[in-house]
């Protein structure tokens, strides 16, 4: 509940430093605030273009917030488990690219699902493996694989899978894709995320497993003190592999969201920031499991609403990543603040 | 007329949950040994952490030499000419005893105008202070090398090197064996015949007796007395601060040994270095039985602890238990064949200190089905543990159950970690130093507890470097000397003496 106070704190003290900046370009902070909820489907717009209406846009925020959801749970997980995983992005982009793979022979969303999940895990079990084999330090093996998975994936891409017209890789097939894009429904063009029920089921029995299973005992346990848990007989090289498999199929489930649903094709020569970002949304939700899709909610919203308020207000795109990075940097904080009064 | 240098006025200072000092007011006279006496959780921490500038009292004020002084930080309260020795040391391992010692005030020498640490001054000057205050250091020695008593004289010097007049000892001598305890007390008188006011915050009533001109008992946040030592009785003494009086021998009755439990043959264990620290030790405990092991800090009894327990791999020999071979069999193994093991290092391994009291209390046997149904936690289950230990062992916290386990006091902690090992009820239990940095009152009870257990029926293996305790507690007692068992005999054929000479490795072999 601390917890829950203290991440509103660092909302609200950001809200406020993000006003004064925008108040200091001389913009209306109100009318500025207001527009990212109206791009963010969250209030109504003056007026839509064809086919549109604040119904798509909350559905488009939507679609925008289910990746964000599982590559949080996936940081939070991990850093139950005591593992800092840096490593969500390359995990996304190589389960995202395995489900590319697997949907050209199997254009299926099971298949899909099913592909970037084991694609994830394997990527997280490496990592966890080589820390309680070898002891390397997960942050760098996590880096280095992003490093080596992004250029081996962008010289496939490039070399056999590619749109030439995008520069884009080949889009997944529509049967294999999680969001229905531009149904129709009542005269409107909608974007249906089918993976965002998925998304908050999955929070919510992350949250069962880790506060009422054995298995979440152990994960905790071997997170905060390997030697007790080692006392406590645990197996504490296996859990921390069990962790960051798990972990990994959660960023894999991530990036099956976002290259084929929010997303239809991957773009080359770079891992999704998504998976940094995810980094600190899970730190605003308190590395809490339903913590972190209300976080997804604020940061998703923020990122969706702020293309309309740029274009709306003239306010510049990077003043919106600004408002996001205040908010993360308050969180982070309050992370130490609660930790220290703790002692 | 003894002139007032440190004057306590209506101190108090809360904590969530707790009054920590309630309107405490006493003077310290300069040139004394005054002695701060009181059970865990008695405020004596946190009342000198405020004359320290760790805390700022919520009400009262601090005189320091006559004057008012709002004591805001550590540094400030070293300009004061305080210094301070705290329960864990604050050293920096890799460095050496010099640079230790220097550290923040060192001998600058200009080359060039570039400001260098003169080292060769440094060593000098340390190994002048040394040799001043008879602290036997060597300046160029690595801190990280040196045992726990070089570290405490390396701490000394470093509050002697910055001129400090008044002196704070937290607990001193927790953390050492009885002959290096000997040695610092006989610094500390040293210290005040060289002119310094010594404040000694600790527990042990034998210390205070032999060093201090007064002392002051505190009991729950409240000063209880002020008593001069020399005149003062130790029961006195110890009733005051537990508020009742306590017997210092455990009364228990004949021991009935029954069969044989733990069965210990020519177990050798290395040591995190690779070296053996434990050379094919033989030894057999009955149920009904305290086999305590007597020996000084660092001959094995760590390793020997943790095999049996089944936390170090064993190397050579065998461990039997009730018959069963259980040499390096795993942990779980170990607890569901029956044995329980309070460790010596409560914070890392005997307790995760970020979980609750009620998430600790099932740490071994959370798997068990009483805990857990499948892989789902019984939380019905843990609710009612938690409550009966807390309720059984006094266990004492801010919150109950879901007190977090950092937050509460050492002694609470050790409680915590008896009691759920007490209540597995095997047929063995190792005690490893269960009483270290306890005060009076949970000493005694830590010691009933033990008898408690071997009077259950089980076979009891104490390890401890308090001499008072193994002969307070064992029915046998071996003598551990650089990983081997010099000694092994019944307690009533033992003296202090001829343990002591075992201990230091000089006893004729058996």
């Amino acid at each position: 509940m601390r917890k829950f106070t203290l991440s509103c704190l660092a909302i609200g003290i950001s809200l406020i430093f993000g006003a004064l900046i925008l108040w200091l370009m001389g913009k209306n902070p109100g009318e500025a605030y207001m527009s990212i909820l109206q791009g963010a489907g969250l209030m109504e717009k003056a007026r839509y273009s064809g086919r549109q209406s604040m119904f798509t846009d909350f559905m488009s925020l939507v679609d925008a917030m289910t990746p964000m959801i599982f590559a949080s749970l996936a940081v939070a997980l991990a850093l139950k488990g005591g593992f800092f995983n840096i490593g969500v992005s390359g995990q996304m982009l190589f389960a995202g690219f395995c489900a590319h793979m697997a949907a050209q022979f199997l254009p299926s969303r099971i298949v899909v699902v099913i592909v970037g999940f084991v694609a994830g895990a394997v990527v997280g079990a490496l990592i966890g493996w080589l820390k309680s084999r070898f002891n390397v330090n997960e942050v760098v093996s996590s880096i280095m694989l992003n490093s080596i998975l992004m250029y081996v994936i962008t010289f496939y891409i490039y070399t056999f899978y590619i749109n030439p017209v995008s520069r884009n890789s080949v889009s997944v097939p529509a049967a294999a894709r999680l969001t229905l894009s531009g149904f129709r429904w009542e005269g409107m063009k909608v974007d249906i995320a089918l993976a965002f029920p998925a998304a908050v089921i999955t929070a919510v029995l992350l949250h069962w497993f880790i506060n009422k299973t054995t298995y979440g005992y152990e994960i905790k346990a071997v997170g905060l003190s390997p030697r007790a848990a080692h006392y406590a007989g645990m197996n504490v090289g296996r859990t921390a592999v069990i962790t960051m498999t798990l972990s990994g199929a959660l960023a894999g489930l991530a990036g099956v969201a976002y290259y084929c649903g929010y997303l239809a094709a991957i773009q080359p020569g770079v891992t999704p920031s998504m998976g940094f970002d995810a980094i600190a949304v899970s730190l605003l939700g308190g590395n809490n499991p339903l913590g972190c899709v209300l976080a997804s909610f604020l940061i998703t919203v923020i990122s969706k609403g702020s293309v309309y308020m740029s274009s709306r207000q003239n306010i510049e795109l990077e003043i919106a990543s600004l408002i996001t990075a205040l908010i993360l940097t308050f969180a982070a904080c309050s992370a130490v603040l609660d930790r220290r009064r703790g002692k | 007329m003894a002139e007032p240098i440190v004057e306590f006025r209506h101190i108090t200072k809360k904590f969530p949950g707790i009054v920590a000092n309630d309107d405490v007011s006493f003077t310290v006279n300069k040139g004394e040994i005054f002695a701060v006496l009181g059970e865990n959780g008695a405020g004596k921490s946190t009342l000198v952490s405020a004359l320290f500038g760790m805390y700022e009292p919520d009400g009262g004020e601090i005189l320091v030499r006559g004057k008012p002084e709002r004591i805001t930080s550590p540094r400030y309260a070293g300009t004061l000419g305080i210094g301070m020795v705290h329960q864990h040391f604050r050293l920096v391992s890799n460095y050496t005893v010099a640079e230790n010692i220097v550290l923040g005030l060192e001998p600058v020498r200009k080359v060039c105008g570039i400001p260098f640490v003169d080292m060769k001054k440094a060593n000098r000057d340390v190994a002048a202070l040394s040799e001043r205050y008879g602290l036997k250091v060597s300046p160029t020695d690595v801190t990280g090398d040196l045992s726990v008593a070089a570290m405490q004289r390396v701490e000394i010097l470093k509050m002697l090197y910055r001129e400090a007049e008044i002196l704070i000892f937290d607990e001193p001598t927790a953390v050492l064996t009885p002959q290096e305890i000997d040695a610092f007390l006989q610094t500390v008188k040293t210290l005040r015949d060289s002119g310094k006011t010594i404040i000694l915050i600790t527990h042990k009533l034998r210390e205070i007796k032999a060093v201090a001109d007064r002392c002051a008992i505190m009991a729950r946040g409240k000063l209880v007395s002020i008593l001069d030592v020399k005149t003062a009785s130790t029961d006195e003494m110890a009733r005051l601060m537990v508020g009742h009086d306590i017997s210092f021998t455990t009364e228990k009755a004949p021991a009935k040994f029954g069969e044989v439990v733990l069965d210990v043959d020519g177990l050798t264990v290395k040591n995190v270095a690779g070296y053996d620290a434990v050379k094919g030790v033989s030894f057999q405990v009955h149920a009904g039985e305290v086999f305590a092991v007597a020996g000084v800090s660092g001959n094995g009894q760590n390793e020997l602890a943790d095999s049996i327990a089944g936390l170090a791999k064993v190397s050579g020999g065998t461990v039997t238990l009730s018959g069963h071979d259980i040499t390096n069999a795993t942990v779980r193994e170990h607890i569901t064949a029956g044995v329980a093991y309070i460790p010596e290092d409560r914070h890392n391994v005997g307790l995760v200190l970020d979980f609750t009291l009620r998430g600790n209390f099932p740490l071994r046997l959370y798997d068990s089905p009483k805990y857990s149904r499948g892989s789902i936690i019984n939380y019905r289950e843990y609710n009612e543990q938690s409550a009966r230990l807390q309720e059984e062992y006094d266990i004492r916290s801010s919150q109950g159950g879901e007190t977090i386990v950092r937050e509460m006091s050492g002694g609470n902690q050790q409680k915590a970690i008896i009691a759920r090992e007490i209540d597995m009820k095997t047929p063995l239990i190792i005690f490893m130093q269960p009483t270290r940095g306890l005060d009076a009152g949970a000493v005694m009870n830590v010691r009933k507890y033990i008898i408690a257990e071997r009077d259950r029926g089980a076979a009891v293996l104490l390890i401890s470097l308090d001499l008072d305790e193994i002969l307070d507690c064992a029915d046998t007692i071996g003598v551990i000397y650089s990983g081997k068992m010099s000694k092994i005999a019944p307690a009533s054929e033992l003296t202090a003496e001829v343990i002591g000479e075992y201990m230091m490795g000089v006893g004729k072999t058996a």
